[in-house]
């Protein structure tokens, strides 16, 4: 299984590689830019929850942006969080 | 140095080849890893299968060609080199004059790719 | 478990080098030990001693300073990013003839190879870029 980390905008190259990869099981960590994909009701946040993997948003990262409307299946972390999601899954991806 | 223990790595470029210096790190990096011996496989994704445009020529711009060092690859033991299906067909590449052989992957391909390696390095 | 970092983002665009040493502290703070963090392409601005920020910024510096300081984690940065982007140690600053150092001398210069060594000798690698 793998740890996602997503730190470019939702419309980005980045986003979309994420996608084409992600699958049931894996867990996905929104930071920088990444965080607007964690916004309630948008087409983003409703493909993200499609994947079946966790979604976790670093949740200074969010406030500094002003996302405060997180969708309910984003759960939010700080750093320690973060550390704890490494702990479970041997590998990560970083997309940005 | 020694790097006593030996890893299996894949590193995923996904950054065009001159847009910023990632792609260089990338394969700075590759060439390193391999040098030192370890297990190392090779993915182009997304915009990063832009370094493997043939014709390149870095000098135009005075910079050194991408294309180039890449073509240096076979020299070294670097055991696979695969690309992102998808963006191939994006981007209409021809790789038949590529100087590795590149194996082409849809996206459920490339995840199962990437779970048989001890570390990911993203570019 | 034994970490390693590999950090690309620059310190000067976004939050990303700053997530980086956070994590590293809690990486500590949760009883495991980071074998090293690599600093790469525009990550080694890291080191960059003469950076003045605004005063009502604050930058990384300090957080990698706490990291090598109280917990003796290595602080590499790839020689050859780090010439490119003007971060030259005493020696550097020597052979290449320029009149100083200009990086913090919490950052060692190193090769790629020590990347290698790193991440062959770690159970994790994290990379932060972007």
């Amino acid at each position: 299984m793998i740890l996602h980390t997503l730190n470019a905008s939702p419309s980005s190259s980045a986003f979309e590689d994420c996608l084409k990869t992600i699958a049931e099981g894996d867990a996905i960590v929104l930071m920088g830019d990444g965080v607007y994909a964690a916004i309630a009701h948008t087409e983003v946040s409703r493909v993200l929850e499609d994947t079946g993997a966790a979604l976790y948003v670093i949740a200074d990262d969010a406030m500094a942006a002003g996302v405060l409307n997180i969708s309910a299946a984003v759960s939010s972390i700080d750093i320690s969080g973060f550390v704890v999601l490494t702990e479970t899954f041997p590998l990560q991806q970083a997309w940005y | 140095m020694t790097a006593v223990t030996k890893k299996t790595i894949l590193i995923v470029l996904r950054h065009s080849p001159y847009g910023s210096g990632l792609a260089k790190a990338a394969l700075n990096t590759a060439l390193a890893s391999a040098a030192f011996d370890q297990s190392l496989d090779l993915l182009f994704m997304g915009n990063g299968v832009l370094q493997l445009q043939p014709d390149q020529d870095g000098r135009v711009k005075g910079v050194k060609d991408v294309g180039r060092q890449l073509a240096s690859l076979p020299l070294y033991d670097i055991n696979h080199v695969y690309v992102d299906a998808q963006a191939v067909e994006r981007y209409n590449m021809d790789l038949s004059k590529s100087p590795v052989e590149i194996r082409r992957l849809d996206g459920p391909e490339i995840r199962q790719l990437m779970i048989c390696y001890d570390h990911l390095l993203g570019f | 478990m034994i970490y390693s970092l590999l950090v690309l983002s620059s310190p000067f665009s976004g939050h990303c080098s700053r997530t980086a040493a956070a994590f590293a502290h809690c990486v500590i703070t949760r009883g495991h030990t980071v074998r090293r963090v690599f600093f790469l392409d525009a990550g080694t601005l890291a080191s960059a001693a003469n950076s003045v920020s605004a005063q009502d910024e604050d930058t990384s510096m300090k957080d990698w300073a706490e990291l090598a300081n109280q917990h003796g984690v290595e602080l590499a940065i790839c020689i050859t990013s780090a010439l490119k982007h003007g971060m030259l140690d005493q020696v550097e600053a020597d052979r290449n003839e320029r009149p100083f150092p200009t990086i913090d001398s919490l950052f060692m210069m190193s090769g790629l190879g020590q990347l290698v060594d790193a991440y062959a000798n770690s159970d994790r690698l994290i990379t932060f870029g972007g």
